[in-house]
């Protein structure tokens, strides 16, 4: 069991991680959300030990990372597919990981061969591509065959058949009961490739849930087209609804279901031409949580400081 | 439950490390040529113009010293081989991936270290007595004063010209554990052994007395010197000091790396 425990992280000024206090269930694939500077890749760089954290602490089965005598057994992880010495050969990378935690060196040829880079195992991983770096990162999260594996912005340099491949990779991980847990700053990745959320903002945990969940804690907007958009944003302005106009005569209302608005545009007289009820898409959501939790927001677009 | 990954398993993948990079070969063959080829030169050079020196000279003449003088150009080779070997992992990010692997650091630091000290112990005396015999080779074939190793003084003095690159390879690891950047680590590399003795040939000679046998160069210069001088320590207690020097550094290295994010 992965367990972040009231985890603080400081850096200088900054507080990139804000008590976040959370665990990531093994079985199903846990997407970590937020846009850039959010405090991601901090939280995933103190669970592997590379990040000492200034409060609470994070959790592999109840033992710190530093804690762990052969820690690519427990944990596989892909934070920077670039992090290695691009003069050694991908095998030899591997082999030196292996070495260090007592995992037999045929493994080594077992991952490169499923991850797909077998044919260049010999090749200096400076040459690589950024998607075959990724792959080769993806076979070193594998090398120990661990129960608990973190994946920092995965998808980033895939092209689209690796994006494809490492989504059903993952849920075969999951299936397999083991812990996965994806970081991403695209809503639309995580929607088709995480079963549970966790939403932050700004180092701060917002919400969580499957991706039905978020979307049913947002309320959908309702396209209302009719004869006289000014008279009916009036009378749903009575009943608390608010009224965007869209185009000349239709307007998007929030805060009344259809039946609502279609019975307050009968008892007005108003004649109503089309009535859709637009569902919140993730993307949405996502929006509406993080918008006052932007590092880098376009809040102030357009102001001149 | 499978067997736990110990210090020797750490030793073995960083040796891996060490030995699949080209850059290593190619510092050990720097090193071996300027040891070897200035131990040539320096003695070829010697041998040519002997006949023109004054008496006085050809009495004080060192025929060990001078045909291992290609120590003091060595040792920043050396020194660069045994910083490269941690700051090239900051420099290319590969130390998260290190550190993601082994989270102990003491332990990551005493694996790096005991591949240099073997390493470099082997490559630093067979180097140094190669340039030896070589040097003395040349002085004989031009009948100027020369030295065997049967005397366990010049034996002595050839071993601890080894021991002082092996030294200075691990100063050089030490300060790359420090300063984390390669450029800065040779800086100050560079600093400590060319241009603090420098400086310090400008203090009061009074001064330069205490201050100079303390250098590192001049410890290195008595522990390979078969003679001994008044103004500088025995071999015995410059090699103490410097081993002491190279612990300190590693020791602070160390604390840093233990202490700092990755």
């Amino acid at each position: 069991m992965l367990k972040i425990d009231h985890l603080s992280k400081r850096y200088g000024e900054t507080l990139a991680v804000n008590d976040l206090d959370f665990e990531v269930t093994p079985g199903v694939v846990t997407g970590f959300l937020g846009p850039n500077g959010s405090g991601k890749s901090t939280t995933m760089r103190v669970i592997i030990g590379l990040d000492h954290p200034t409060q609470g602490r994070t959790t592999i089965d109840g033992k710190t990372y530093d804690q762990l005598k052969a820690p690519l057994r427990e944990v596989g992880a892909l934070l920077d597919a670039k992090a290695l010495d691009p003069s050694r050969s991908a095998r030899n990378h591997l082999r030196a990981l292996a070495m260090a935690n007592r995992i037999p060196l045929s493994r080594v040829d077992e991952v490169l061969e499923f991850v797909g880079v077998a044919s260049v195992a010999n090749k200096r991983v400076g040459g690589f591509s950024l998607g075959m770096s990724q792959r080769l990162g993806i076979a070193g999260a594998l090398l120990g065959d661990p129960g608990i594996l973190l994946f920092d912005e995965p998808v980033n340099g895939l092209d689209p058949e690796g994006i494809r491949w490492i989504r059903d990779f993952f849920r075969s991980l999951a299936k397999e009961g083991r812990t996965v847990f994806v970081s991403s700053h695209l809503m639309s990745e995580m929607a088709v490739s995480a079963d549970q959320i966790i939403v932050i903002g700004r180092g701060k945990f917002i919400t969580s849930g499957t991706v039905d969940e978020l979307t049913a804690t947002a309320t959908g907007t309702v396209y209302v087209r009719c004869a006289d958009a000014t008279r009916l944003t009036e009378v749903l302005g009575r009943l608390q609804g608010v009224c965007e106009p869209v185009n000349d005569n239709g307007v998007s209302v929030s805060g009344l279901s259809s039946d609502q608005i279609g019975e307050a545009a009968m008892a007005a007289g108003i004649a109503v031409h089309e009535l859709t009820p637009q569902r919140a898409s993730l993307e949405d959501v996502f929006m509406s949580l993080t918008a006052d939790s932007l590092e880098y927001g376009h809040r102030e677009a357009g102001v001149t400081p | 439950m499978k067997v736990a990954p110990t210090l020797a398993d750490t030793t073995r993948s960083e040796f891996l490390k060490f030995r699949t990079v080209r850059a290593t070969f190619i510092g050990l063959a720097t090193f071996v040529v300027l040891t070897i080829g200035l131990a040539v030169l320096i003695t070829l050079v010697i041998k040519s113009n002997w006949s023109q020196r004054p008496l006085a000279e050809k009495l004080a003449f060192d025929p060990v010293a001078t045909s291992l003088a290609g120590v003091f150009f060595a040792q920043f080779a050396v020194g660069v081989m045994g910083a490269r070997f941690i700051t090239s992992e900051y420099a290319s990010g590969a130390i998260r991936t290190t550190l993601a692997a082994v989270p102990r650091r003491v332990h990551l630091v005493l694996a790096k270290a005991i591949v240099l000290l073997i390493t470099f112990l082997i490559a630093s005396e067979v180097v140094v007595f190669i340039a030896f015999v070589t040097g003395q080779a040349i002085y004989k074939s031009g009948h100027l004063p020369s030295m065997s190793l049967a005397d366990g003084t010049v034996l002595r003095a050839v071993i601890m010209a080894g021991v002082y690159l092996t030294l200075l390879t691990l100063i050089g690891f030490g300060l790359g554990l420090l300063l984390r950047t390669t450029s800065t680590t040779i800086s100050v590399y560079v600093t400590v052994l060319l241009i603090i003795p420098i400086i310090v040939n400008f203090l009061p000679s009074s001064w330069q007395d205490h201050i100079t046998k303390f250098l590192p160069s001049d410890l290195g210069a008595s522990m390979l010197s078969p003679t001994s001088s008044t103004r500088s320590f025995a071999w015995v207690t410059a090699s103490v000091v410097l081993a002491l020097y190279t612990a300190a550094i590693v020791a602070i290295g160390t604390v840093t790396l233990v202490r700092r994010d990755a």
